[in-house]
């Protein structure tokens, strides 16, 4: 027993020896707590497929400063709790200087402050809740804030003629966050909301909220929601045949959900964060992604994630591979950036401005609405 | 008027899957004598199986994927109890919950890792529904109601009308006096975990029927088969019937009332009020 504990005595002491001195690796690790199992992994898919045409382009072209970036994915399996296990482990064991957050916003603000704490640098591509980034100053987003898209799902309603709308929402961070703003914007310009319907996430069944929200036959419902719920609720919405006109946010923005849905999501409109898909950056961005995966169906979020990447690696170039010199870069690098999804320059809480334009689904596909 | 005609239509949906899953669960907890936690994992795979035989490389029409599903769902509850739950039937109630909640776990990941985590959909054509005295309901809708009846049916002549359903009711009541009286304990517990994953098999098809395939299917909507449970009286298969169908209806009625956002809560309040007004429920009932 003495003879075993000695050897492993020596052994933990030559591989210390041994052992490389963590600024001295042969490449540059990035964490991503990103969802690979769980509710949204359906996302999350997607999101790792953007991220790793952005590493293997960087690295394609030698890298920074001659290393190579290296992505160290860790499954946040979509809840809070182990989004923040996801976080920890990132900083205690790969003792990585920046990480891509979690997404949906609960997730992502539950392991912000674990980030904050430890003085490391997290920055979410699609979390949207006005309060996301107030855990302190190492927390970033390159996706526009929801204080921004509430406004604009309100000047939907009254633009279209609908006065009187109830609202759905699902509830947790951001769908409460969102519907608050929606709801401020929406009585102050003279609208009326007629019910406000909190739904929970993952449930099979929603014909009870549905037939509460269009008590009394509604001409619009405004409908907070995500690809899965949205899902199951149009498809319940339509076989209960249910009439009315559907307005969304951006997260129900995917080909996913007419895969799902089929043609019950016809004619469902909603806001969007908008960029052109003119510029060069766009075209260079798509052609890259078609020729990588062979199709040109990018996943929601996957430009936003494509920046993100791009921005870390530019802010570790100029700042050093150090959480401090990363984030005071990050704000240099971004001012003036014109990246996929438009001007990157970070505000002063550590956000980003856009535009806002519409879509619906007409005939199966996602298209610009226009009346 | 219609609207709530509406939601006691749709309470009575949903209270029919949570019986089919409450009626199979009890069961096993009557003669077995413990929670199986891995039921919500059966469901799940009841449903994921019947997809496996609609697509690649099978492509049978629903009708026929219906039956390798249901053998192989019924040979998976039976295998878990012959790799598992038999070699430890001798020790505590704990060790063997303990043991249901890793083969969830198991499964559930398993589920994962062939079919991946996101959500998927048989794949049928949307239909609007037929509207009856102003119920809104689909071809799905009615397949939920008519197999529920046809399962209960089926349950109250093996459990009533055959010997081996006796057989059932005896080891139940008593294990060991039933084995000397000659009954074969372990027919009746294979059997047992046969009716039990054919429950679970039909629910979780008819539930993804109407909604969706997911790999977490099984697992939320048994905490529901739970509260029925209790509710009806651990162990009383026509309780679990008639607590799931309760269940059903106060869910969906209460938000009518009350904010949508509580509707989960409702039949966890229940379970707790019930705990602390009749705890007696947890030894069972004997009929």
């Amino acid at each position: 027993m003495r003879k075993i504990t000695y050897w492993v005595f020596i052994i933990v002491v030559i591989s210390l020896i041994f052992l490389p001195p963590a600024n001295s690796q042969e490449t540059y690790k990035v964490g991503a707590a990103i969802a690979l199992s769980g509710s949204i992994a359906v996302y999350g898919e997607g999101f790792k497929k953007a991220i790793d045409l952005a590493t293997d382009e960087m690295n394609g072209k030698g890298g920074i400063k001659g290393k190579k970036l290296e992505i160290i994915y860790e499954d946040n399996k979509s809840t809070p709790k182990d989004c923040v296990s996801a976080v920890r482990k990132l900083i205690t064991v790969d003792k990585v200087p920046v990480i891509i957050g979690p997404a949906a916003s609960s997730n992502f603000m539950a392991a912000a402050p674990v980030a904050q704490e430890s003085k490391v640098v997290m920055i979410s591509a699609q979390g949207a809740a006005p309060a996301l980034t107030k855990a302190g100053e190492y927390i970033f987003r390159v996706f526009p804030s929801d204080v921004l898209q509430g406004k604009g799902i309100s000047d939907l309603c009254l633009k279209l003629g609908y006065m009187e709308v109830p609202i759905m929402y699902v509830n947790n961070d951001w769908g409460l966050g969102l519907k608050n703003v929606f709801v401020e914007n929406f009585k102050k310009a003279g609208g009326k909301v007629l019910d406000e319907i909190p739904y929970d996430e993952k449930k099979t069944d929603y014909r009870t909220e549905l037939i509460r929200a269009t008590k009394g036959n509604p001409k619009a419902v405004v409908n907070l929601t995500y690809i899965v719920e949205g899902s199951v609720m149009f498809k319940q919405a339509y076989e209960m045949g249910i009439q009315t006109q559907w307005i969304c946010g951006s997260a129900a923005k995917a080909p996913k959900l007419v895969e799902l849905a089929g043609k019950a999501v016809e004619g469902i409109i909603g806001t969007y964060p908008v960029f052109s898909q003119e510029t060069k950056e766009y075209q260079a961005f798509r052609s890259l992604w078609t020729k990588k995966y062979g199709d040109a169906k990018i996943p929601i979020f996957g430009e936003y994630n494509y920046d993100m990447v791009h921005l870390i690696a530019m802010a570790i170039d100029r700042g050093g591979y150090t959480a401090d010199g990363i984030r005071k870069a990050l704000f240099e690098v971004a001012k003036g950036y014109r990246g996929v999804t438009g001007d990157k320059t970070f505000d002063q809480d550590r956000g980003v401005g856009s535009e806002y334009g519409v879509w619906t689904i007409k005939d199966g596909q996602i298209i610009d609405y226009k009346k | 008027m219609s609207y709530i005609l509406q939601s006691i239509f749709n309470g009575l949906l949903a209270g029919c899957i949570y019986a089919l899953f409450a009626m199979g669960l009890t069961m096993v907890y009557r003669v077995l004598n413990f929670v199986n936690f891995a039921h919500g994992e059966l469901i799940m795979w009841g449903a994921y199986l019947l997809y496996l035989f609609m697509g690649d490389p099978f492509h049978f029409p629903l009708y026929v994927a219906l039956i390798p599903a249901l053998g192989f769902t019924i040979l998976l509850g039976l295998g878990m109890d012959w790799i598992v739950f038999k070699p430890l039937r001798r020790t505590n109630r704990l060790t063997l919950l303990i043991a249901a909640l890793g083969i969830s776990f198991f499964l559930r990941n398993g589920a994962q890792l062939f079919w991946g985590a996101e959500l998927r959909t048989y794949g049928f054509e949307i239909k609007r529904g037929w509207r009856l005295f102003h119920i809104s309901m689909t071809a799905n809708q009615m397949a939920i109601i008519l197999a529920t009846l046809g399962c209960i049916i089926i349950v109250y002549l093996l459990l009533y009308r055959s010997i081996i359903g006796k057989a059932m009711r005896a080891v139940s009541d008593n294990l060991e006096l039933a084995r000397v009286t000659g009954i074969n304990a372990k027919k009746t517990i294979r059997f047992t975990w046969i009716i039990s994953s054919a429950l679970a098999c039909v629910g979780g098809i008819l539930l993804a029927l109407d909604t969706n395939l997911q790999p977490g299917m099984g697992m939320i909507n048994l905490v529901k088969a739970f509260a029925a449970i209790l509710l009806g009286g651990v162990g009383n298969v026509w309780g679990a019937l008639w607590g799931g169908i309760f269940i059903g209806l106060a869910e969906n009625l209460s938000v009518l009332f009350i904010s949508t956002g509580y509707k989960d809560s409702i039949a966890f309040g229940m379970m707790v009020l019930l705990l602390l007004l009749r705890p007696r429920v947890l030894y069972g009932s004997q009929e």
